[in-house]
């Protein structure tokens, strides 16, 4: 088979050599074709290393020329009823997820991103104007009377102090007023020799340089702590919680729009020169069917006012 | 997320979001439902968990302003009842879109409203100033019957879908048939393979074995 491809091949060339005369490569007389074959052979060919190289240098031609990178797949969703304005989405969602208690069920957004599969991923940390979980609780360790105890009281800490705060911690182990344990950096010698990695350690509370959970900045900490969310693209989408499911549209429209332009910034950041875009908005609930999202605020039915969708569920 | 065509039939279903039993308008003197019953379906609270499943979607999107409360327990010799809340005419003038509810709602802060529980935090509260209560005793009861008497007590209007949209149910529910046949022609196949490969195996074994015992 090898023969017959490379008989044809040689046939080609003859015919690119001499366009004047052009002969079809049917015409060509049968007796003439071993001599083609063996002059091309003499031409082109060469040691099988020769042959080597040139496939090399083909694979790398190949290489070059092939500058767009595989993508995550995606479909744009077209037509106009396919897409929901906020308000109808939310009408939607809250219909489906009557009778659940609140506080297990949350607003989602999916962002599909169009991007390529061996690029960077997107992702950040986004302090949302209304946070979704704000039932993060600090505790602070900190050298009785100091500014930084100071800080922790004014910043919204439930429970601070050194001494006071280890007899509180041993006492009630298993119901413990905080969820969150940040020390300050003078207070990490009294807390070593407390003795409290076993008490905190399993609940993941116990403050460490690993976790970033010890500082010397205690205010800064804790606005960092509270309602923080982190977000990461995964397969070309990248999904989070977004509101709570007794939002209005308002509080609910202004998380996604600065979700979107966290998005936008972090794309424009990106350094290489990589282009994503965003393909589509999905909001969804826990319970929920997924609705793209047009942009839109106002719902499309009049009888229905956006005041009526923030009402107790 | 999934791809937008294989949502999209889903999204056909929130036609069931919109019609069927359970889509009525509520007159605008209903201010707030509250129901009670337990987390398990013994003893007779089937049928308010149906009703809450089933019906209260629709009506909750008819009537996105009502706030609906659902309080749960686990206690299933306890009661299963739904109470409506009227609001007296004199109290409050019902303005046609029910954001007067709203209004009254918006009073409280939202944290401290009466929310849905399933750990019995939020029982029924007694009626406010100017309100009335009409309770309907849903224990040992069928959610259609529940509905009935809810439409009966509410005076609500009920709502049928449009020649459109009936025409869209059909659809859905055409497409619902087709893959229930596509599934079974599948399953048919897929077996079908199966027992072929089992057979092969068996025939491969027994071969085997005789090969082994003419050694």
């Amino acid at each position: 088979m090898a023969s017959t491809s490379q008989f044809l091949a040689s046939l080609a060339r003859l015919s690119i050599s001499s366009p004047a005369s052009r002969p079809a490569a049917s015409s060509v007389p049968r007796f003439l074709a071993p001599s083609a074959t063996t002059q091309i052979r003499c031409a082109s060919g060469g040691t099988a290393q020769m042959q080597a190289r040139q496939r090399e240098k083909d694979k790398l031609k190949r290489k070059r020329r092939q500058q767009r990178f595989k993508e995550y797949k995606y479909a744009v969703p077209s037509g106009k009823g396919e897409q929901f304005s906020l308000c109808d989405a939310m009408r939607y969602l809250r219909a489906a997820e009557v009778g659940r208690p609140p506080s297990s069920v949350t607003y989602e957004v999916a962002l599909k991103v169009r991007t390529i599969k061996n690029g960077p991923v997107i992702r950040n940390r986004i302090r949302f104007p209304y946070p979704v979980k704000n039932d993060t609780r600090v505790g602070v360790i900190c050298p009785e009377g100091s500014n930084a105890m100071h800080d922790a009281r004014t910043a919204g800490a439930v429970a601070f102090g050194e001494q006071s705060l280890f007899e509180l911690i041993k006492a009630n182990a298993n119901n413990l007023p905080f969820n969150r344990l940040i020390c300050h950096t003078d207070s990490v010698q009294a807390l070593n020799k407390a003795g409290l990695g076993r008490v905190l350690g399993p609940k993941g509370l116990m403050p460490s340089l690993k976790t970033n959970t010890i500082t010397k900045n205690v205010k800064a900490m804790m606005n960092e702590m509270v309602g923080a969310e982190t977000y990461r693209e995964k397969i070309g989408v990248i999904r989070i919680p977004i509101g709570n499911i007794q939002f209005s549209p308002k509080q609910l429209s202004e998380n996604v729009k600065t979700f979107i332009e966290s998005i936008k910034g972090d794309i424009a950041r990106m350094e290489d020169r990589v282009d994503k875009d965003i393909i589509e908005v999905v909001l969804c609930s826990t319970n929920g069917p997924g609705f793209t999202l047009n942009g839109g605020f106002l719902p499309t039915d009049e009888k229905v006012e956006p005041a009526d969708l923030a009402t107790a569920m | 997320m999934v791809n937008p065509g294989k949502r999209m039939n889903i999204l056909k279903t929130l036609l069931n979001l919109r019609h069927g039993p359970g889509a009525a308008i509520l007159p605008p003197e209903i201010s707030r439902l509250h129901m009670d019953f337990a987390l398990r379906w013994n003893d007779g609270h089937m049928g308010p968990r149906k009703f809450w499943k089933t019906c209260l979607p629709r009506l909750k999107f008819w009537n996105p302003a009502v706030p609906m409360i659902i309080n749960r327990s686990s206690n299933n010799a306890g009661p299963a009842t739904l109470s409506i809340y009227f609001r007296q005419a004199a109290a409050a003038a019902p303005t046609p879109t029910g954001s007067a509810a709203a209004k009254v709602n918006h009073i409280t802060p939202l944290a401290q409203q009466p929310h849905s529980s399933t750990i019995n935090e939020c029982p029924a509260p007694p009626p406010a100033e100017g309100e009335r209560v009409v309770t309907i005793e849903m224990k040992h009861q069928h959610s259609d019957a529940i509905l009935q008497e809810f439409l009966q007590k509410t005076g609500a209007t009920v709502l049928r879908p449009s020649p459109d949209e009936e025409n869209e149910m059909r659809q859905a529910e055409d497409l619902k048939e087709r893959a229930a046949i596509d599934r079974s022609i599948m399953k048919k196949y897929i077996d079908d393979k199966r027992a072929e490969e089992r057979l092969l195996a068996r025939a491969r074994e027994e071969a085997e074995a005789i090969r082994l015992a003419n050694q």
